[in-house]
């Protein structure tokens, strides 16, 4: 295929001429504005989330507590998970990717630019009818991986369950044409003199991260296509009592679901790597090694979804291949966090809101990452999977993982994205709230699970210690609670401020700083020279110039 | 949709402290020694994370003395070292402990099998003819096999105590070992979400001396004593109840819920929601949907001196 | 582009298979297929779809030599093929329904059903691709031999001629082999 060279630039942008401000947003192709709004969706979705966990953890507070009824709960701890990943994190770092990526490589547009419009709304309008759903008799209530044959008719007979599929269905048509648009951006739309091998480290994850989405979302649609044949015309795929399989649909779930929380990483370990260097004013410790362990990860993702299932009785062999492999992938991913400490080494190191973020998470995703290497221990994971222990595990990765990638990168790119700075002193408000809150509400979980305590229970019985536990892990649920809305109040603050002189203030290395802040409608009108991993730093550091 | 303070009498029962790490069978006490192994080189770990971060943020702060050094590419090799070898020394003792644990059951009877339902416990003891409810009683001592089963969706056993959990798949067959070391009960739950009442679904498991067990076995052979005496045993046909659950040795002989034919000697009701007491089992059949809502029993509208009756009869069931 | 939209739903097909082969035997594939499917029949079909294959192939070659009226001409063949094949499908399955093998009956019924099913979704969209070539064609666009727009919706079409193969393969030629 052919590269779309946008030599001669003034018309070649598909621009939208219109004085409405609704309309303008409603019909967009352009990836900046395409990208706000992708973060925006994400914003709006969070809060709900969020809303949904305070409930769970309100009516969690004391034993045998009768805040929210059983059929009310579940469904909340339904759309609390399915709303999280795929509603929040996955269009906050989407949009991210496609607002930084053709800044980064020097671009001045996606490659395919109305495709990236449908892929927003398609997202948008999935979460719309999952949401829907509450409207139409309820929201669907067998847990985000909504496991056969609960999620059947003769078990579920709400219509919930149909509008998860279905807003997945949609939202999933909506990550893997955006994730073609990036790969196919990445591949040719680069500027002259950036070599694969000089590519961001953000923009070599958002690489590797496409090809995940594309090869892993389709087990997913497979999976939603049978469920809603199950369910709509009466197919046979998962209902047991019809011959159908229950382990069918955990396999094709998680061939899906394993990918996918890489998916939600590989973007996360991208905004670390540039945030650490920038605010360490230092180039990446092993550039090669995150690249190539990232390319590893990926495909290995592919081969240790059964890590899921070990208490599902598969047997032995099968159990300890996929002991080894995911013992293996824990490699890869772990020994980044030394990459980026390395980094930090021999530094300038600038302790802004951003890069507190990203100290946090080398703390919160060790933690998290060696909680994900026991469940690998085939017998760690019988005793404790499906218990606290593991939700204490996927939210030190996903929050403090994925969500702190989010914060550290408002910080760091909000004066790009808008020309303003976020408050430095009400960002650091934000950070202790929020980091304090959030350790407090999962660190105790681990103990929680040790103690017995299952996942997905709307109640417990008074037994030593869980009243004690699970109240100060609900405290901790209200400070972040309110640190998120210390960040609101920051971020409306700020965008009621001026726009600042200086489009580069925390002195960073990469392209997308030499455009404006914000950048115009066409991002670049001139470039630098591109020799080096680190274009713009050359520019403003002629005689000390990377020689990569 | 949101009530505040419900009007339940819910008189729940003692539990005591439940942990992983009080291991009172011979495969929890395999998987601790793992788990302990596991968790020391899980904090050295996590401290040589924090260490060295704390130590650069400390050393390198943005001072202008400093000029920026490079740190040798020769700590990769440490870096990825040092990780694959704790990863292959894990994954013996991982596979190791795997077949310890769970040893292939080859063809050999079971000695209990459990059919978990929606969301209740069923036990059948091939050997001895014996099928009971919810209170499960297995000998200490002995390398036990239990055979799981799913009537409907996806359960799941775990006692904390015991080691290891496994699932109840629908058509297919799960198989468990546990050798328990000393007579005592001890609490477990349904830990794969199974619907409207998975919080409820809880496991008590009584482990005997062998002596204690095959008295428990003798007695539970035996069918529901006296049924004649009392209005009770009349109702419970006559309104139907025997068409979902069993009482041996009357007409009652459906197995839609859980046999009831020696309720009386059970310690809790609704698998570990309730105490077993007749002011309890008065409530329950009065109203279901208030005590355990969304359960399957439906409601009767049976006058108060029915339910009394009834209720009444079921605990003489010892 | 197009490379990549094939890779994402040949893995989604793969699926589809996967889940056809995992019922095989529970749901006892060898005779349902010996009693309602023929190989015969469909055989023809699937010579007619990979034919299709063949006169997409002539309309690219005759496109790049700017011969407009032979690629109009084999990009209404191609269409007619394909149509062929979707009413060979149909009737297929009018068939079936007769004898009673619907998608709620059995495993077979849900598994056969779906993986043909989704096959000829792919195939209707793109005839209404092709379709839309043609109008344009005729209309005077896309004559330019520089334009891409003939072979990547030829990497579609084939793709779906491929996946037919494999599927083919698969329900109806497998149960003579084992």
């Amino acid at each position: 295929m052919k590269a779309i060279l946008l030599d001669n630039i003034e018309h070649d942008l598909p621009v939208v001429h219109t004085d409405k401000k609704i309309l303008y947003w409603l019909s967009t192709v352009d990836h900046k504005a395409i990208g706000k709004l992708y973060m925006l969706a994400a914003l709006l979705f969070f809060i709900i989330g969020g809303i949904e966990a305070l409930l769970m953890r309100t009516q969690l507070a004391v034993a045998n507590n009768h805040f929210l009824p059983p059929d009310a709960y579940n469904q909340i701890f339904t759309m609390h998970g399915v709303t999280m990943i795929f509603f929040v994190m996955m269009p906050a770092l989407l949009g991210l990717t496609v607002y930084l990526v053709p800044l980064m490589i020097g671009a001045n547009e996606m490659a395919f630019p109305r495709l990236n419009a449908f892929s927003f709304w398609m997202t948008f309008f999935g979460g719309l009818l999952l949401y829907f759903s509450f409207a139409a008799g309820g929201a669907p209530n067998a847990g985000w991986f909504n496991y056969a044959p609960l999620n059947q008719n003769n078990y579920s007979n709400s219509p919930g369950i149909n509008y998860y599929a279905m807003g997945l269905l949609l939202g999933g048509i909506g990550s893997v044409t955006t994730a073609i648009n990036i790969i196919v951006t990445i591949l040719k739309l680069r500027v002259k003199g950036m070599t694969l091998k000089r590519l961001p480290l953000f923009v070599w994850m958002a690489l590797v991260n496409g090809f995940l989405i594309i090869a892993a979302m389709p087990s997913l649609n497979a999976a939603l296509s049978m469920l809603l044949l199950d369910r709509l015309m009466e197919a046979h795929f998962f209902n047991t009592d019809a011959g159908g399989s229950a382990l069918l649909w955990q396999h094709l779930f998680w061939m899906f679901g394993h990918p996918e929380v890489y998916i939600l990483i590989l973007p996360a370990f991208g905004i670390y790597s540039e945030v650490f260097q920038v605010f360490s004013q230092k180039k990446i410790f092993g550039y090669v090694f995150v690249a190539a362990s990232t390319v590893a990860i990926g495909l290995l993702s592919f081969g240790v979804w059964v890590h899921h299932m070990f208490a599902a009785g598969l047997g032995n062999t099968v159990d300890s291949f996929f002991a080894a492999s995911s013992m293996l992938i824990g490699v890869p991913t772990g020994v980044k966090i030394f990459n980026w400490i390395g980094t930090m080494y021999g530094g300038k190191i600038r302790l802004t809101t951003s890069m507190m973020f990203a100290v946090a998470f080398l703390i919160e995703f060790t933690i998290g990452g060696l909680s994900g290497i026991g469940f690998s221990i085939v017998p760690i994971d019988w005793q404790l999977t499906d218990s606290y222990f593991v939700v204490a595990h996927l939210h030190y990765v996903f929050v403090g993982g994925s969500l702190f990638s989010v914060f550290a990168a408002l910080f760091y790119w909000f004066p790009k994205i808008t020309g303003r700075q976020l408050n430095e002193r009400s960002g650091k408000w934000f950070f202790w709230l929020f980091v304090i809150g959030f350790n407090l509400t999962f660190f105790l979980q681990h103990f929680l699970g040790l103690m017995g305590m299952p996942r997905r229970v709307y109640t417990y019985q008074d037994i030593p210690y869980y009243t004690l536990l699970n109240l100060l892990s609900s405290a901790g649920a209200y400070l972040m609670a309110a640190a998120a809305i210390v960040l609101m109040y920051n971020i409306y603050k700020t965008m009621k401020g001026e726009v600042m002189e200086n489009k580069d203030p925390w002195n960073a290395f990469t392209l997308e700083w030499y455009a404006d802040s914000p950048p115009g409608e066409k991002n670049f009108v001139d470039i630098p020279v591109v020799s080096s991993r680190r274009p713009f730093y050359d520019l403003k550091n002629p005689h000390n110039r990377d020689y990569d | 949709m949101l009530f505040v303070w419900g009007n339940l009498l819910k008189v729940s029962p003692d539990i005591p402290l439940q942990s992983v790490l009080q291991s009172s069978s011979q495969q929890a006490e395999e998987i601790n020694r793992v788990t302990n192994y596991f968790f020391i080189a899980a904090g050295f770990i996590l401290l040589v994370v924090a260490v060295l971060t704390a130590y650069v943020l400390y050393k390198f702060r943005d001072n202008k003395k400093q000029i920026p050094k490079p740190l040798s590419s020769k700590w990769e090799i440490a870096m990825i070292g040092i990780p694959t070898l704790l990863v292959a020394i894990f994954l013996y003792l991982n596979i190791k402990t795997i077949n310890l644990v769970e040893p292939d059951h080859k063809n050999e009877t079971p000695d209990v099998i459990i059919t978990a339902h929606q969301w209740w416990w069923e036990a059948s003891y091939p050997s001895s003819n014996v099928i009971t409810a919810n209170e499960i009683h297995l000998p200490v001592k002995k390398k036990i096999l239990l055979k799981l089963l799913a009537a409907d969706v996806i359960h799941d056993w775990w006692i904390p105590q015991f080691g290891n959990k496994m699932d109840m798949v629908p058509n297919q067959e799960n198989f468990l070992w546990i050798n328990i070391k000393k007579p005592g009960e001890y609490y477990g739950v349904c830990s794969e979400f199974c619907g409207a009442q998975h919080t409820h679904m809880r496991l008590k498991v009584v482990a005997q001396s062998e002596e204690d067990y095959q008295n428990w076995l003798l007695q539970h052979q035996q069918p529901a004593m006296n049924a004649a005496s009392f209005g009770g045993a009349q109702l419970f046909i006559s309104k139907t109840c025997g068409n979902c659950h069993r009482i041996n040795g009357t007409a009652a002989r459906g197995t839609v819920g859980p046999d009831l034919t020696h309720l009386g000697s059970r310690q809790t009701l609704l698998a570990g929601l309730l105490e077993n007491n007749i002011q309890n089992l008065e409530n329950w059949i009065k109203d279901p949907q208030q005590i355990k809502p969304g359960a399957y029993m439906p409601d009767f509208h049976l006058d108060d001196s029915t339910v009394k009756s009834i209720a009444v009869y079921l605990n003489s069931l010892k | 582009m197009m490379k990549l939209t094939i890779g994402s739903e040949a893995i989604f097909f793969l699926c589809l298979i996967v889940a056809y082969l995992y019922f095989w035997k529970s749901g006892n594939f060898q005779k349902e297929v010996a009693e309602h499917l023929s190989i015969k029949t469909t055989g023809v079909f699937t010579a007619i779809l990979l034919f299709s294959s063949f006169s997409f192939w002539r309309a690219e070659k005759n496109h790049a030599r700017e011969n407009s009226k032979a690629t109009k001409l084999w990009l209404i063949i191609t269409i007619l093929l394909g149509a062929i094949f979707l009413s060979g499908q149909g009737h297929e399955y009018y068939k079936l329904i007769q004898e009673n093998v619907l998608i709620s009956k059995t495993e077979f019924g849900s598994s056969f059903y779906t993986l043909t099913g989704f096959h000829g979704l792919h195939v209707l969209i793109g005839l209404i691709i092709l379709l839309v070539v043609l109008t344009l064609t005729m209309q005077g666009y896309l004559l330019n031999k520089n334009s891409s727009v003939l072979k990547t919706v030829g990497l579609y079409w084939h793709f779906v001629d491929v996946v037919w193969i494999f599927v083919f393969t698969t329900i109806y030629i497998l149960p003579y082999i084992l």
